[in-house]
Protein backbone atom coordinates (compact mmCIF):
# COMPACT_ATOMS: atom_id res chain seq x y z
CA UNK A 1 0.00 0.00 0.00
CA UNK A 2 1.52 3.38 -0.97
CA UNK A 3 2.23 5.96 1.77
CA UNK A 4 0.05 8.47 -0.03
CA UNK A 5 -3.47 7.82 -1.26
CA UNK A 6 -3.09 10.69 -3.64
CA UNK A 7 -0.44 13.16 -4.73
CA UNK A 8 -1.26 16.20 -6.80
CA UNK A 9 1.37 18.61 -8.03
CA UNK A 10 0.70 21.93 -9.68
CA UNK A 11 -2.55 20.92 -11.39
CA UNK A 12 -4.42 23.36 -13.58
CA UNK A 13 -7.82 23.08 -15.21
CA UNK A 14 -9.78 25.84 -16.92
CA UNK A 15 -13.36 26.05 -18.15
CA UNK A 16 -13.54 28.83 -20.70
CA UNK A 17 -12.22 31.93 -18.99
CA UNK A 18 -12.55 30.41 -15.54
CA UNK A 19 -9.55 28.75 -13.89
CA UNK A 20 -11.08 26.05 -11.67
CA UNK A 21 -7.75 24.64 -10.51
CA UNK A 22 -4.72 26.87 -10.55
CA UNK A 23 -1.48 25.26 -9.41
CA UNK A 24 -3.28 22.84 -7.09
CA UNK A 25 -0.82 20.75 -5.04
CA UNK A 26 -1.73 18.33 -2.27
CA UNK A 27 -0.48 15.09 -0.70
CA UNK A 28 -3.01 12.98 1.18
CA UNK A 29 -1.59 10.17 3.34
CA UNK A 30 -3.12 6.71 3.21
CA UNK A 31 -5.81 6.08 5.85
CA UNK A 32 -8.01 8.39 7.87
CA UNK A 33 -10.28 11.21 6.84
CA UNK A 34 -8.81 14.16 4.96
CA UNK A 35 -10.92 17.28 4.55
CA UNK A 36 -10.87 19.55 1.55
CA UNK A 37 -12.38 22.81 2.73
CA UNK A 38 -13.23 25.74 0.57
CA UNK A 39 -16.05 28.01 -0.48
CA UNK A 40 -18.40 27.13 -3.33
CA UNK A 41 -16.57 27.41 -6.63
CA UNK A 42 -13.13 26.92 -5.09
CA UNK A 43 -12.40 23.81 -7.20
CA UNK A 44 -13.28 20.98 -4.80
CA UNK A 45 -15.68 19.15 -7.13
CA UNK A 46 -13.36 19.53 -10.09
CA UNK A 47 -10.54 17.95 -8.11
CA UNK A 48 -12.81 15.11 -6.95
CA UNK A 49 -13.86 14.50 -10.55
CA UNK A 50 -10.19 14.23 -11.52
CA UNK A 51 -9.52 11.68 -8.79
CA UNK A 52 -12.43 9.63 -10.11
CA UNK A 53 -10.91 9.83 -13.62
CA UNK A 54 -13.94 11.76 -14.85
CA UNK A 55 -11.90 14.87 -15.63
CA UNK A 56 -8.30 15.34 -16.72
CA UNK A 57 -5.79 17.99 -15.64
CA UNK A 58 -4.48 20.31 -18.31
CA UNK A 59 -1.09 20.40 -16.66
CA UNK A 60 0.60 19.12 -13.53
CA UNK A 61 0.80 15.57 -12.24
CA UNK A 62 -1.73 13.49 -10.36
CA UNK A 63 -1.23 10.12 -8.71
CA UNK A 64 -4.08 8.15 -7.13
CA UNK A 65 -3.36 4.98 -5.13
CA UNK A 66 0.12 4.87 -6.61
CA UNK A 67 -0.81 5.38 -10.26
CA UNK A 68 -2.37 7.87 -12.65
CA UNK A 69 -6.17 8.14 -12.57
CA UNK A 70 -7.63 5.69 -15.08
CA UNK A 71 -10.77 3.79 -15.89
CA UNK A 72 -9.31 0.64 -14.34
CA UNK A 73 -8.51 2.54 -11.16
CA UNK A 74 -12.18 3.48 -10.75
CA UNK A 75 -12.78 0.00 -9.40
CA UNK A 76 -10.61 0.91 -6.37
CA UNK A 77 -12.18 4.33 -5.87
CA UNK A 78 -15.74 5.28 -4.96
CA UNK A 79 -17.42 8.64 -5.13
CA UNK A 80 -20.41 9.99 -3.26
CA UNK A 81 -21.46 12.97 -5.30
CA UNK A 82 -23.15 16.12 -4.07
CA UNK A 83 -26.29 15.02 -5.88
CA UNK A 84 -28.02 11.71 -5.28
CA UNK A 85 -27.37 9.27 -8.10
CA UNK A 86 -29.98 6.66 -7.15
CA UNK A 87 -32.58 6.10 -9.84
CA UNK A 88 -35.93 7.03 -8.22
CA UNK A 89 -37.64 4.27 -10.22
CA UNK A 90 -35.51 1.58 -8.57
CA UNK A 91 -35.95 -0.04 -5.18
CA UNK A 92 -33.17 0.47 -2.64
CA UNK A 93 -31.68 -3.03 -2.91
CA UNK A 94 -32.16 -3.02 -6.66
CA UNK A 95 -30.11 0.18 -6.94
CA UNK A 96 -27.28 -1.38 -4.96
CA UNK A 97 -27.40 -4.49 -7.16
CA UNK A 98 -27.24 -2.32 -10.27
CA UNK A 99 -24.31 -0.29 -8.92
CA UNK A 100 -22.53 -3.44 -7.76
CA UNK A 101 -22.77 -4.97 -11.21
CA UNK A 102 -21.42 -1.78 -12.77
CA UNK A 103 -18.39 -2.08 -10.50
CA UNK A 104 -17.91 -5.74 -11.40
CA UNK A 105 -19.17 -7.48 -8.26
CA UNK A 106 -20.37 -11.05 -8.70
CA UNK A 107 -23.98 -12.07 -8.05
CA UNK A 108 -22.78 -14.27 -5.16
CA UNK A 109 -20.91 -11.38 -3.55
CA UNK A 110 -23.87 -9.04 -4.01
CA UNK A 111 -26.21 -11.50 -2.36
CA UNK A 112 -24.41 -11.12 0.96
CA UNK A 113 -22.97 -7.63 0.60
CA UNK A 114 -26.25 -5.80 -0.13
CA UNK A 115 -28.23 -6.96 2.92
CA UNK A 116 -25.15 -6.44 5.08
CA UNK A 117 -24.69 -2.81 4.00
CA UNK A 118 -28.41 -2.01 4.05
CA UNK A 119 -28.63 -3.32 7.60
CA UNK A 120 -25.52 -1.43 8.69
CA UNK A 121 -26.87 1.85 7.34
CA UNK A 122 -30.29 1.30 8.91
CA UNK A 123 -32.04 0.60 5.62
CA UNK A 124 -32.65 -3.13 6.00
CA UNK A 125 -36.40 -2.73 6.31
CA UNK A 126 -36.54 -0.36 3.34
CA UNK A 127 -34.71 -2.68 0.94
CA UNK A 128 -37.78 -3.24 -1.23
CA UNK A 129 -39.03 0.33 -1.09
CA UNK A 130 -38.66 2.61 -4.11
CA UNK A 131 -35.80 5.09 -3.79
CA UNK A 132 -38.33 7.87 -4.38
CA UNK A 133 -40.04 6.98 -1.08
CA UNK A 134 -36.88 7.36 1.04
CA UNK A 135 -36.21 10.50 3.06
CA UNK A 136 -33.30 12.80 2.16
CA UNK A 137 -31.15 11.37 4.93
CA UNK A 138 -31.94 7.78 3.94
CA UNK A 139 -31.00 8.51 0.37
CA UNK A 140 -27.64 9.88 1.50
CA UNK A 141 -27.08 6.74 3.57
CA UNK A 142 -27.99 4.66 0.54
CA UNK A 143 -25.43 6.60 -1.51
CA UNK A 144 -22.70 5.91 1.03
CA UNK A 145 -23.69 2.24 1.22
CA UNK A 146 -23.51 2.11 -2.58
CA UNK A 147 -20.04 3.66 -2.51
CA UNK A 148 -18.75 1.07 -0.02
CA UNK A 149 -20.27 -1.84 -1.95
CA UNK A 150 -17.16 -2.68 -3.99
CA UNK A 151 -14.79 -2.18 -1.02
CA UNK A 152 -12.95 0.89 -2.34
CA UNK A 153 -9.52 1.88 -1.06
CA UNK A 154 -10.24 5.57 -1.59
CA UNK A 155 -13.65 7.06 -0.83
CA UNK A 156 -14.37 10.49 -2.27
CA UNK A 157 -17.17 12.34 -0.48
CA UNK A 158 -18.30 15.51 -2.20
CA UNK A 159 -20.41 17.39 0.35
CA UNK A 160 -22.14 14.15 1.38
CA UNK A 161 -24.28 15.58 4.16
CA UNK A 162 -25.64 18.65 2.43
CA UNK A 163 -29.33 19.10 3.15
CA UNK A 164 -29.67 16.52 5.93
CA UNK A 165 -30.33 17.17 9.59
CA UNK A 166 -27.81 16.87 12.43
CA UNK A 167 -29.15 13.52 13.63
CA UNK A 168 -28.94 11.94 10.17
CA UNK A 169 -25.46 13.41 9.80
CA UNK A 170 -24.31 11.78 13.03
CA UNK A 171 -25.80 8.42 12.02
CA UNK A 172 -24.11 8.59 8.67
CA UNK A 173 -20.68 9.46 10.03
CA UNK A 174 -20.82 6.92 12.84
CA UNK A 175 -21.74 4.16 10.40
CA UNK A 176 -19.21 5.32 7.87
CA UNK A 177 -16.40 5.41 10.41
CA UNK A 178 -17.28 1.89 11.54
CA UNK A 179 -17.61 0.55 7.99
CA UNK A 180 -14.59 2.12 6.37
CA UNK A 181 -11.73 1.60 8.79
CA UNK A 182 -9.22 0.68 6.10
CA UNK A 183 -10.40 3.23 3.58
CA UNK A 184 -8.86 6.62 2.94
CA UNK A 185 -11.65 9.17 2.92
CA UNK A 186 -11.38 12.50 1.14
CA UNK A 187 -14.17 14.78 2.29
CA UNK A 188 -14.88 17.90 0.25
CA UNK A 189 -17.06 20.24 2.23
CA UNK A 190 -17.73 23.80 3.17
CA UNK A 191 -19.11 22.74 6.55
CA UNK A 192 -16.25 23.63 8.87
CA UNK A 193 -17.91 22.17 11.95
CA UNK A 194 -18.31 18.80 10.30
CA UNK A 195 -14.70 18.85 9.11
CA UNK A 196 -13.46 19.80 12.58
CA UNK A 197 -15.26 16.84 14.12
CA UNK A 198 -14.44 14.11 11.58
CA UNK A 199 -11.19 14.98 9.79
CA UNK A 200 -7.73 13.86 10.81
CA UNK A 201 -6.20 16.46 8.52
CA UNK A 202 -7.53 19.21 6.27
CA UNK A 203 -6.52 21.49 3.45
CA UNK A 204 -8.06 24.90 2.91
CA UNK A 205 -8.50 25.68 -0.74
CA UNK A 206 -9.39 28.89 -2.43
CA UNK A 207 -9.52 29.96 -6.06
CA UNK A 208 -8.32 26.55 -7.23
CA UNK A 209 -5.26 26.15 -5.03
CA UNK A 210 -4.36 24.87 -1.59
CA UNK A 211 -3.82 27.74 0.82
CA UNK A 212 -2.67 25.67 3.79
CA UNK A 213 -2.85 22.04 4.96
CA UNK A 214 -2.34 20.25 8.25
CA UNK A 215 -4.14 18.64 11.16
CA UNK A 216 -6.91 20.73 12.74
CA UNK A 217 -4.71 21.09 15.83
CA UNK A 218 -1.80 22.40 13.77
CA UNK A 219 -4.00 24.89 11.97
CA UNK A 220 -5.55 26.12 15.20
CA UNK A 221 -2.19 26.32 16.96
CA UNK A 222 -1.30 29.62 15.33
CA UNK A 223 -4.46 31.24 16.60
CA UNK A 224 -5.00 32.97 19.91
CA UNK A 225 -6.83 30.96 22.52
CA UNK A 226 -10.26 32.47 22.20
CA UNK A 227 -12.43 33.55 19.36
CA UNK A 228 -14.75 36.52 19.67
CA UNK A 229 -17.56 37.04 17.13
CA UNK A 230 -19.03 40.50 17.22
CA UNK A 231 -22.18 41.59 15.45
CA UNK A 232 -21.21 45.15 14.73
CA UNK A 233 -23.24 46.90 12.01
CA UNK A 234 -21.58 49.94 10.55
CA UNK A 235 -18.13 49.19 11.92
CA UNK A 236 -15.58 51.53 10.36
CA UNK A 237 -12.13 50.66 9.08
CA UNK A 238 -10.65 53.04 11.64
CA UNK A 239 -12.36 51.15 14.45
CA UNK A 240 -11.10 47.83 13.09
CA UNK A 241 -7.58 49.19 12.78
CA UNK A 242 -7.67 50.21 16.45
CA UNK A 243 -8.91 46.75 17.51
CA UNK A 244 -6.16 45.11 15.48
CA UNK A 245 -3.53 47.25 17.24
CA UNK A 246 -4.61 46.21 20.75
CA UNK A 247 -2.31 44.01 22.79
CA UNK A 248 -3.57 40.42 22.83
CA UNK A 249 -5.58 40.77 19.61
CA UNK A 250 -4.74 38.21 16.94
CA UNK A 251 -6.45 37.83 13.59
CA UNK A 252 -9.25 40.27 12.79
CA UNK A 253 -11.57 39.42 9.91
CA UNK A 254 -14.79 41.01 8.79
CA UNK A 255 -17.66 39.33 6.98
CA UNK A 256 -20.51 41.83 6.52
CA UNK A 257 -21.78 42.91 9.92
CA UNK A 258 -19.78 40.21 11.72
CA UNK A 259 -16.25 40.79 12.92
CA UNK A 260 -14.24 37.76 14.06
CA UNK A 261 -11.27 38.37 16.34
CA UNK A 262 -8.95 35.90 18.02
CA UNK A 263 -7.54 36.99 21.33
CA UNK A 264 -5.46 35.77 24.28
CA UNK A 265 -8.03 36.88 26.83
CA UNK A 266 -11.60 37.72 25.90
CA UNK A 267 -12.43 38.93 29.45
CA UNK A 268 -10.24 42.02 29.01
CA UNK A 269 -10.82 42.35 25.27
CA UNK A 270 -14.63 42.56 25.27
CA UNK A 271 -15.00 45.47 27.76
CA UNK A 272 -12.58 47.50 25.63
CA UNK A 273 -14.83 46.85 22.64
CA UNK A 274 -17.85 48.35 24.38
CA UNK A 275 -15.75 51.35 25.41
CA UNK A 276 -14.67 51.81 21.80
CA UNK A 277 -18.15 51.60 20.30
CA UNK A 278 -20.79 52.27 22.93
CA UNK A 279 -24.28 51.37 21.64
CA UNK A 280 -23.02 50.08 18.29
CA UNK A 281 -22.39 46.43 19.11
CA UNK A 282 -25.45 44.16 18.90
CA UNK A 283 -23.97 40.92 20.24
CA UNK A 284 -20.73 39.25 21.25
CA UNK A 285 -20.04 35.50 21.25
CA UNK A 286 -16.93 34.07 22.86
CA UNK A 287 -15.68 30.58 21.97
CA UNK A 288 -12.52 28.52 22.02
CA UNK A 289 -10.66 28.93 18.73
CA UNK A 290 -12.09 26.51 16.13
CA UNK A 291 -11.21 25.25 12.70
CA UNK A 292 -13.58 27.89 11.42
CA UNK A 293 -11.35 30.57 12.92
CA UNK A 294 -8.33 28.99 11.30
CA UNK A 295 -10.23 28.86 8.01
CA UNK A 296 -11.18 32.52 8.17
CA UNK A 297 -7.64 33.43 9.03
CA UNK A 298 -6.12 31.65 6.05
CA UNK A 299 -8.83 31.90 3.43
CA UNK A 300 -9.94 35.45 4.10
CA UNK A 301 -6.33 36.55 4.16
CA UNK A 302 -5.93 35.31 0.61
CA UNK A 303 -9.16 37.02 -0.41
CA UNK A 304 -7.70 40.27 0.82
CA UNK A 305 -10.47 40.75 3.35
CA UNK A 306 -8.33 40.47 6.41
CA UNK A 307 -8.12 43.64 8.40
CA UNK A 308 -4.87 44.94 9.75
CA UNK B 1 -20.32 -6.06 -22.97
CA UNK B 2 -21.62 -7.14 -19.55
CA UNK B 3 -21.66 -3.49 -18.45
CA UNK B 4 -23.73 -2.62 -21.54
CA UNK B 5 -26.20 -5.39 -20.69
CA UNK B 6 -26.51 -4.15 -17.10
CA UNK B 7 -27.30 -0.66 -18.40
CA UNK B 8 -29.66 -2.00 -21.07
CA UNK B 9 -31.62 -4.07 -18.54
CA UNK B 10 -31.92 -1.08 -16.22
CA UNK B 11 -33.19 1.13 -19.07
CA UNK B 12 -35.74 -1.52 -20.04
CA UNK B 13 -36.88 -1.76 -16.43
CA UNK B 14 -37.22 2.04 -16.32
CA UNK B 15 -39.44 2.02 -19.42
CA UNK B 16 -41.63 -0.75 -18.01
CA UNK B 17 -42.04 1.09 -14.70
CA UNK B 18 -42.55 4.47 -16.32
CA UNK B 19 -45.75 3.35 -18.02
CA UNK B 20 -46.40 6.61 -19.84
CA UNK B 21 -43.41 6.00 -22.09
CA UNK B 22 -44.43 2.40 -22.64
CA UNK B 23 -47.85 3.29 -23.97
CA UNK B 24 -47.45 6.77 -25.43
CA UNK B 25 -45.23 5.71 -28.34
CA UNK B 26 -47.93 3.33 -29.55
CA UNK B 27 -50.99 5.38 -28.66
CA UNK B 28 -50.72 8.14 -31.28
CA UNK B 29 -49.96 5.79 -34.20
CA UNK B 30 -52.90 3.56 -33.19
CA UNK B 31 -55.13 6.65 -33.05
CA UNK B 32 -54.00 7.51 -36.57
CA UNK B 33 -54.95 4.03 -37.68
CA UNK B 34 -58.38 4.08 -36.09
CA UNK B 35 -59.50 7.60 -36.92
CA UNK B 36 -57.50 8.68 -39.96
CA UNK B 37 -57.59 5.21 -41.52
CA UNK B 38 -61.31 4.68 -41.13
CA UNK B 39 -62.13 8.28 -41.88
CA UNK B 40 -60.25 8.38 -45.16
CA UNK B 41 -61.27 4.83 -46.17
CA UNK B 42 -64.93 5.47 -45.71
CA UNK B 43 -65.16 9.19 -46.28
CA UNK B 44 -62.76 9.80 -49.15
CA UNK B 45 -62.36 6.39 -50.76
CA UNK B 46 -58.92 7.06 -52.23
CA UNK B 47 -58.74 5.46 -55.62
CA UNK B 48 -54.97 5.39 -56.02
CA UNK B 49 -54.28 2.77 -53.34
CA UNK B 50 -53.11 -0.37 -55.08
CA UNK B 51 -54.45 -2.91 -52.59
CA UNK B 52 -57.00 -3.05 -49.80
CA UNK B 53 -58.29 -0.10 -47.85
CA UNK B 54 -56.54 2.96 -46.45
CA UNK B 55 -56.45 1.62 -42.89
CA UNK B 56 -54.48 -1.41 -44.05
CA UNK B 57 -52.20 0.85 -46.04
CA UNK B 58 -51.66 3.10 -43.03
CA UNK B 59 -50.37 0.29 -40.79
CA UNK B 60 -46.83 0.47 -42.19
CA UNK B 61 -46.78 4.24 -41.57
CA UNK B 62 -48.10 3.71 -38.03
CA UNK B 63 -45.32 1.21 -37.37
CA UNK B 64 -42.70 3.67 -38.61
CA UNK B 65 -44.28 6.46 -36.57
CA UNK B 66 -44.15 4.25 -33.47
CA UNK B 67 -40.45 3.68 -34.05
CA UNK B 68 -39.87 7.42 -34.44
CA UNK B 69 -41.63 8.17 -31.14
CA UNK B 70 -39.99 5.27 -29.36
CA UNK B 71 -36.44 6.14 -30.38
CA UNK B 72 -37.03 9.76 -29.38
CA UNK B 73 -38.37 8.83 -25.94
CA UNK B 74 -35.70 6.22 -25.34
CA UNK B 75 -32.80 8.47 -26.24
CA UNK B 76 -34.22 11.13 -23.95
CA UNK B 77 -33.32 8.76 -21.10
CA UNK B 78 -29.83 10.22 -21.38
CA UNK B 79 -31.23 13.55 -20.17
CA UNK B 80 -33.32 11.91 -17.44
CA UNK B 81 -30.25 10.08 -16.16
CA UNK B 82 -28.23 13.27 -16.26
CA UNK B 83 -30.90 15.20 -14.36
CA UNK B 84 -31.52 12.45 -11.80
CA UNK B 85 -27.77 12.14 -11.14
CA UNK B 86 -27.53 8.53 -12.31
CA UNK B 87 -25.26 9.53 -15.20
CA UNK B 88 -22.58 10.52 -12.68
CA UNK B 89 -22.60 7.02 -11.26
CA UNK B 90 -22.44 5.50 -14.74
CA UNK B 91 -19.50 7.69 -15.70
CA UNK B 92 -17.65 6.96 -12.47
CA UNK B 93 -17.89 3.18 -12.98
CA UNK B 94 -14.94 1.29 -14.44
CA UNK B 95 -16.69 0.87 -17.79
CA UNK B 96 -15.70 2.01 -21.24
CA UNK B 97 -17.97 4.96 -22.09
CA UNK B 98 -19.07 3.06 -25.19
CA UNK B 99 -20.55 0.38 -22.92
CA UNK B 100 -22.89 3.07 -21.64
CA UNK B 101 -23.90 4.08 -25.16
CA UNK B 102 -24.22 0.49 -26.29
CA UNK B 103 -26.40 -0.39 -23.29
CA UNK B 104 -28.69 2.56 -23.81
CA UNK B 105 -29.01 1.94 -27.53
CA UNK B 106 -29.70 -1.77 -26.99
CA UNK B 107 -32.54 -0.90 -24.62
CA UNK B 108 -33.90 1.67 -27.09
CA UNK B 109 -33.67 -0.88 -29.89
CA UNK B 110 -35.50 -3.59 -27.93
CA UNK B 111 -38.26 -1.22 -26.82
CA UNK B 112 -38.63 0.28 -30.31
CA UNK B 113 -38.86 -3.10 -32.01
CA UNK B 114 -41.34 -4.47 -29.44
CA UNK B 115 -43.56 -1.40 -29.63
CA UNK B 116 -43.53 -1.37 -33.43
CA UNK B 117 -44.35 -5.08 -33.56
CA UNK B 118 -47.19 -4.58 -31.06
CA UNK B 119 -48.74 -1.95 -33.34
CA UNK B 120 -48.38 -4.26 -36.35
CA UNK B 121 -49.82 -7.26 -34.53
CA UNK B 122 -52.66 -5.32 -32.92
CA UNK B 123 -53.68 -3.94 -36.32
CA UNK B 124 -53.25 -7.16 -38.32
CA UNK B 125 -56.51 -8.93 -37.32
CA UNK B 126 -58.60 -5.86 -38.13
CA UNK B 127 -57.29 -4.94 -41.57
CA UNK B 128 -57.10 -6.64 -44.91
CA UNK B 129 -53.42 -7.54 -45.39
CA UNK B 130 -52.41 -9.38 -48.56
CA UNK B 131 -49.31 -11.15 -47.14
CA UNK B 132 -47.99 -11.63 -50.68
CA UNK B 133 -44.98 -13.68 -49.48
CA UNK B 134 -47.03 -15.61 -46.89
CA UNK B 135 -47.69 -14.68 -43.25
CA UNK B 136 -44.48 -16.02 -41.65
CA UNK B 137 -42.08 -14.73 -44.37
CA UNK B 138 -43.99 -11.46 -44.37
CA UNK B 139 -43.62 -11.14 -40.63
CA UNK B 140 -39.90 -11.95 -40.85
CA UNK B 141 -39.43 -9.28 -43.51
CA UNK B 142 -41.36 -6.83 -41.33
CA UNK B 143 -39.23 -7.67 -38.28
CA UNK B 144 -36.03 -7.19 -40.31
CA UNK B 145 -37.25 -3.82 -41.60
CA UNK B 146 -38.32 -2.74 -38.10
CA UNK B 147 -34.97 -3.74 -36.58
CA UNK B 148 -33.02 -1.80 -39.22
CA UNK B 149 -35.34 1.19 -38.91
CA UNK B 150 -34.94 1.25 -35.14
CA UNK B 151 -31.16 0.85 -35.38
CA UNK B 152 -31.11 3.84 -37.70
CA UNK B 153 -33.42 5.99 -35.56
CA UNK B 154 -31.74 5.03 -32.28
CA UNK B 155 -28.32 5.88 -33.71
CA UNK B 156 -29.60 9.21 -35.00
CA UNK B 157 -31.35 10.06 -31.71
CA UNK B 158 -28.30 9.08 -29.67
CA UNK B 159 -25.97 11.09 -31.89
CA UNK B 160 -28.20 14.14 -31.43
CA UNK B 161 -28.64 13.58 -27.68
CA UNK B 162 -24.88 13.58 -27.16
CA UNK B 163 -24.60 16.96 -28.89
CA UNK B 164 -27.63 18.85 -27.59
CA UNK B 165 -27.55 20.21 -24.05
CA UNK B 166 -31.25 20.27 -23.16
CA UNK B 167 -34.03 17.71 -23.45
CA UNK B 168 -36.34 20.40 -24.82
CA UNK B 169 -33.87 21.18 -27.59
CA UNK B 170 -33.48 17.49 -28.34
CA UNK B 171 -37.24 16.90 -28.64
CA UNK B 172 -37.63 20.01 -30.75
CA UNK B 173 -34.93 18.94 -33.17
CA UNK B 174 -36.20 15.36 -33.39
CA UNK B 175 -39.70 16.62 -34.14
CA UNK B 176 -38.43 19.13 -36.66
CA UNK B 177 -36.33 16.52 -38.42
CA UNK B 178 -38.55 13.46 -38.27
CA UNK B 179 -42.12 14.71 -38.64
CA UNK B 180 -41.59 16.21 -42.11
CA UNK B 181 -39.80 13.01 -43.08
CA UNK B 182 -42.83 11.01 -41.95
CA UNK B 183 -45.15 13.06 -44.15
CA UNK B 184 -43.40 12.30 -47.42
CA UNK B 185 -42.23 8.78 -46.63
CA UNK B 186 -45.32 7.06 -48.00
CA UNK B 187 -46.56 6.62 -44.44
CA UNK B 188 -49.85 8.41 -45.09
CA UNK B 189 -50.20 8.19 -48.89
CA UNK B 190 -48.41 6.29 -51.66
CA UNK B 191 -45.43 8.09 -53.18
CA UNK B 192 -46.10 6.53 -56.57
CA UNK B 193 -48.56 9.16 -57.69
CA UNK B 194 -46.77 12.19 -56.20
CA UNK B 195 -45.55 15.17 -58.25
CA UNK B 196 -41.99 14.66 -59.50
CA UNK B 197 -40.38 17.12 -57.02
CA UNK B 198 -42.13 15.52 -54.05
CA UNK B 199 -41.24 12.06 -55.28
CA UNK B 200 -37.55 13.09 -55.42
CA UNK B 201 -37.81 14.25 -51.82
CA UNK B 202 -39.53 11.02 -50.87
CA UNK B 203 -36.80 8.94 -52.49
CA UNK B 204 -34.16 10.92 -50.58
CA UNK B 205 -36.00 10.16 -47.34
CA UNK B 206 -34.66 7.16 -45.37
CA UNK B 207 -38.05 6.48 -43.79
CA UNK B 208 -39.51 5.85 -47.27
CA UNK B 209 -37.58 2.61 -47.56
CA UNK B 210 -38.83 1.32 -44.20
CA UNK B 211 -42.43 2.12 -45.15
CA UNK B 212 -41.92 0.51 -48.54
CA UNK B 213 -40.47 -2.70 -47.07
CA UNK B 214 -43.31 -2.93 -44.55
CA UNK B 215 -45.98 -2.31 -47.20
CA UNK B 216 -44.44 -5.02 -49.37
CA UNK B 217 -44.24 -7.43 -46.42
CA UNK B 218 -47.81 -7.15 -45.19
CA UNK B 219 -50.05 -4.92 -47.30
CA UNK B 220 -49.23 -5.23 -51.01
CA UNK B 221 -50.40 -8.00 -53.31
CA UNK B 222 -47.52 -7.40 -55.77
CA UNK B 223 -44.25 -5.44 -56.05
CA UNK B 224 -45.71 -3.15 -58.74
CA UNK B 225 -45.82 0.52 -57.74
CA UNK B 226 -43.39 -0.11 -54.84
CA UNK B 227 -39.63 0.45 -54.71
CA UNK B 228 -38.68 -3.16 -54.01
CA UNK B 229 -37.21 -5.07 -51.08
CA UNK B 230 -33.68 -5.25 -52.57
CA UNK B 231 -33.28 -1.48 -52.67
CA UNK B 232 -35.17 -1.02 -49.40
CA UNK B 233 -32.89 -3.32 -47.40
CA UNK B 234 -29.69 -2.11 -49.07
CA UNK B 235 -30.45 1.48 -48.15
CA UNK B 236 -31.88 0.69 -44.71
CA UNK B 237 -28.94 -1.60 -43.87
CA UNK B 238 -26.35 0.94 -44.95
CA UNK B 239 -28.00 3.82 -43.12
CA UNK B 240 -28.67 1.72 -40.01
CA UNK B 241 -25.00 0.72 -39.77
CA UNK B 242 -23.79 4.27 -40.41
CA UNK B 243 -26.11 6.05 -37.96
CA UNK B 244 -25.79 3.41 -35.25
CA UNK B 245 -22.00 3.73 -35.37
CA UNK B 246 -22.40 7.52 -35.36
CA UNK B 247 -24.54 7.19 -32.23
CA UNK B 248 -21.79 5.24 -30.52
CA UNK B 249 -19.07 7.64 -31.62
CA UNK B 250 -19.41 10.43 -29.10
CA UNK B 251 -19.25 9.54 -25.45
CA UNK B 252 -21.47 11.44 -23.04
CA UNK B 253 -19.72 13.88 -20.76
CA UNK B 254 -20.77 15.80 -17.72
CA UNK B 255 -19.91 19.44 -17.73
CA UNK B 256 -18.11 20.70 -14.68
CA UNK B 257 -18.43 24.37 -14.07
CA UNK B 258 -15.31 24.29 -12.00
CA UNK B 259 -16.96 24.36 -8.60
Amino acid sequence: MPDFALRAANITRTYGERRALDGFSLDVPTGGVFGLLGPNGSGKSTFIAMLAAMETPESGSLEVLGGPPSRALRGRVATVFQENTADPLMRAAEYLRFAGKLFGLSAVDLKTRIPELLARFGLGERARDPVSSLSGGMRRRLEVARALLHRPELLLLDEPTTGIDAEERAILWNTLRASAEKVTILLATNDLGEADSVCDAVAFIQSGRVVVAGTPAQLKAGLRRESVRITWPGVSSEQLARVTAWDGAGEVARDGDVVAVTTDDASTFVPRLFDLAPGEIRSVTIATASLEDAYFQHVQRRAGERVG
Amino acid sequence: MSGALVIASRDLMAVVRSRSQLYSSMFTPLLFLVFLGNGVSQGLEPSNLPDGNFTAYLVAGAVVMTSVFSSTFSSASYYRDRDSGLLRLLLSAPLHPRALLLGKSLAALVIGVIQAMVVLLVAAPFVDFEWQYGVIPGLLIAVAAIVLLNLMLTGLAQALASRIQTMQGFHLLMNLALFPLLFFSGAFFPIDGLPAWLRVLALANPLTYAVDALELAVYASSDATFIGLGIDFTILGTLAAATYLLGLSRTPKLTYSGS
